[in-house]
């Protein structure tokens, strides 16, 4: 209700002249005041009271005519208006003022059945098309021109240069009030109508500018400063560089430095490769000859798991750990073979060959 | 037994959740998609995913091909793990498509035109190039400069924003040590395999002689 607080001020100036109105129309507006009884909410109040001279505003200008048409209308626009509040739009309220401030400067009242006219197709289509501070920026507006069709084009065209002038006028109007929260403020709205737009809002914190165009460079550094704190994380020894260049630096030394090994490595898969085959297949066929084989490669795997540790990262290491009980860490670093597991249950317990035998032979089908 | 194993995939599959569920409470939804990618790669699942695929791959690409060389044969190698990466991404990121588009515009540049354009692409994609080495030696604003290497060195990422670029090189770089991670162990334990089958056959024809 924040955004609210600076109008109920003015509401309140504007009220008055409402007051003085209704009691003029009150005879003919009673109908109306009993048919509105019911639909007005309970949180906006004033919205009821805001209502009450729009309608009676009509009224005022069919009064002259006959009793009944103009009901119809009113009818439709009390409809309109307590669909719309129903909505709980705090900004509904606003296409009450210009029409009043139209009718108490003494407008022309064909042009004051116009606006309200534009207005209360326009408040409709508002809160359906774009959000509800985009409405009480249009509405504010036409207030000086006075013109229908102006209004109708900006409902439409919700830009993103429109939302930061909107976001601009109520950082101005709340500049008084300390308590702008950035990014919550931002993940709400973005929760909120994060279904209906693309944009990303954002809020200016007291005391920073709010020009659109640092608003929107705003946006993209936090965007540009969020993604390098992860890679910041994923790259080690970024941490402790402060500045975007050299952390750049070292995550461009970072990839290549990955490709460089990948090359490498596939240098070497390549160089032993002509072996797969042969051995994947003998391991099939074979029957006791294949038990030596297996133990083998567990003999032999252990002294080379050593060499990866430099590879990888340490906290995958402990966090392997709680994986059941194994002796040595080394061993249950995420590869992806679980015959280290089976060839340390061989190392240390020499009582099942066989076991291992099948459970690699199984394994192996498991990988192909 | 079996069930030990069938333990072992349940404890690597329930790792990369409480770190899930821990990290959605702070994150935002863009960064917490981020993690969620970066966890997904340091997973022990993906990791036996990608060399289960990896092996295969190699497999079929050495009964299609055996060219003399070890230069030819490891770039064949790196090529098919590149892809295989690529694949294993899903293809959600942009370097994952990218990869696995220019590997087809490659195949078909082969089968029209002359091996050498080909040749010329890989070598071009594998030599890292220096970006003050040009035609003329002007001092880009620094941080354009890195941008562009850093786009140079992602696959399919040369012309991309600073942000988009860091969320791929983010992505990027968790599966490249994916790779290498996957790669080494499976090279070590071929290397231990070619290892003790030689240590086998040697015993065995000792044994024989004797």
């Amino acid at each position: 209700m924040k955004p609210i607080g600076g109008i109920e001020v003015r509401s309140m100036n504007y009220s008055h002249k409402n007051v003085d109105i209704g009691v003029q129309a009150y005879q003919l507006g009673e109908e109306f005041q009993m048919l509105m009884a019911g639909p007005p909410p309970t949180g906006n109040s004033f919205t009821a009271l805001l209502e009450l001279p729009a309608n009676q505003a009509m009224e005022l200008l069919h009064s002259p005519g006959a009793a009944d048409s103009p009901t119809e209308l009113p009818l439709k626009r009390h409809h309109n208006m307590s669909h719309r509040s129903a909505r709980n739009h705090p900004h509904d309220c606003a296409p009450a003022f210009p029409s009043n401030a139209a009718l108490n400067e003494g407008a022309t009242k064909y042009s004051g059945i116009s606006t309200a006219a534009a207005f209360g197709g326009g408040g409709q289509d508002s809160p359906e098309s774009s959000s509800s501070a985009n409405a009480m920026k249009v509405k504010s507006e036409p207030m000086d021109s006075g013109s229908s069709p102006n209004s109708l084009p900006h409902t439409s065209n919700p830009t993103v240069a429109s939302k930061n002038e909107k976001h601009t006028k109520r950082k101005e109007r709340e500049k008084g009030k300390a308590t702008n929260k950035k990014n919550k403020t931002a993940a709400n709205d973005n929760s909120k109508e994060g279904e209906r737009l693309p944009y990303v809002h954002v809020r200016a914190r007291r005391g920073q500018a709010t020009n659109s165009h640092s608003l929107a460079e705003r946006a993209r550094r936090e965007k540009i400063n969020a993604r390098m704190k992860l890679l910041q994380e994923l790259v080690p020894g970024c941490s402790k560089i402060s500045g975007t260049a050299l952390v750049l630096d070292e995550i461009i030394n970072h990839v290549h430095s990955l490709q460089r090994k990948v090359e490498f490595l596939s240098m070497r898969l390549a160089a032993v490769n002509p072996r797969i085959d042969f051995n994947l297949d003998s391991l099939f066929t074979a029957g006791n000859g294949s038990v030596l084989e297996s133990n083998f490669p567990s003999m032999v795997m252990p002294l080379m798991w050593p060499d990866i540790q430099m590879l990888g990262n340490e906290q995958e290491c402990q966090q392997q750990w709680h994986l059941g009980s194994v002796n040595q860490p080394v061993w249950t670093r995420q590869e992806g073979h679980q015959n280290l597991i089976i060839s340390e249950n061989s190392l240390l317990s020499y009582d099942s060959p066989a076991n291992s035998v099948s459970l690699h032979s199984s394994q192996q089908k498991m990988e192909i | 037994m079996a069930s030990m194993i069938s333990d072992f995939d349940e404890s690597a599959h329930r790792l990369p959740e409480p770190k899930r569920k821990k990290l959605r409470k702070i994150e935002t939804v863009n960064q917490d998609q981020a993690k969620n990618n970066q966890i997904r790669w340091r997973s022990l699942a993906e990791q036996q995913i990608y060399s289960s695929k990896l092996v295969e791959a190699l497999r079929h690409s050495r009964r299609e091909t055996s060219p003399a060389t070890i230069s030819t044969r490891s770039r064949a190698v790196r090529e098919t793990a590149d892809k295989i990466l690529a694949i294993a991404a899903k293809g959600r990121t942009r370097w994952s498509r990218a990869i696995l588009s220019s590997r087809l515009k490659q195949r078909l540049k082969n089968h029209k035109k002359a091996k050498a354009k080909s040749k010329t692409a890989a070598a071009g994609y594998s030599r890292p190039t220096n970006p003050a080495i040009g035609v003329q030696k002007k001092k880009l604003p620094a941080l354009r400069q890195r941008t562009r290497v850093l786009g140079r060195l992602v696959p399919g990422c040369r012309k991309l924003s600073l942000p988009n670029l860091l969320e791929e090189a983010t992505d990027y770089i968790a599966a490249l040590e994916m790779q290498v991670r996957a790669m080494a162990a499976l090279a070590d334990f071929l290397t231990g395999f070619n290892a003790g089958a030689s240590n086998l056959a040697e015993s065995s024809n000792r044994l024989e002689m004797s």
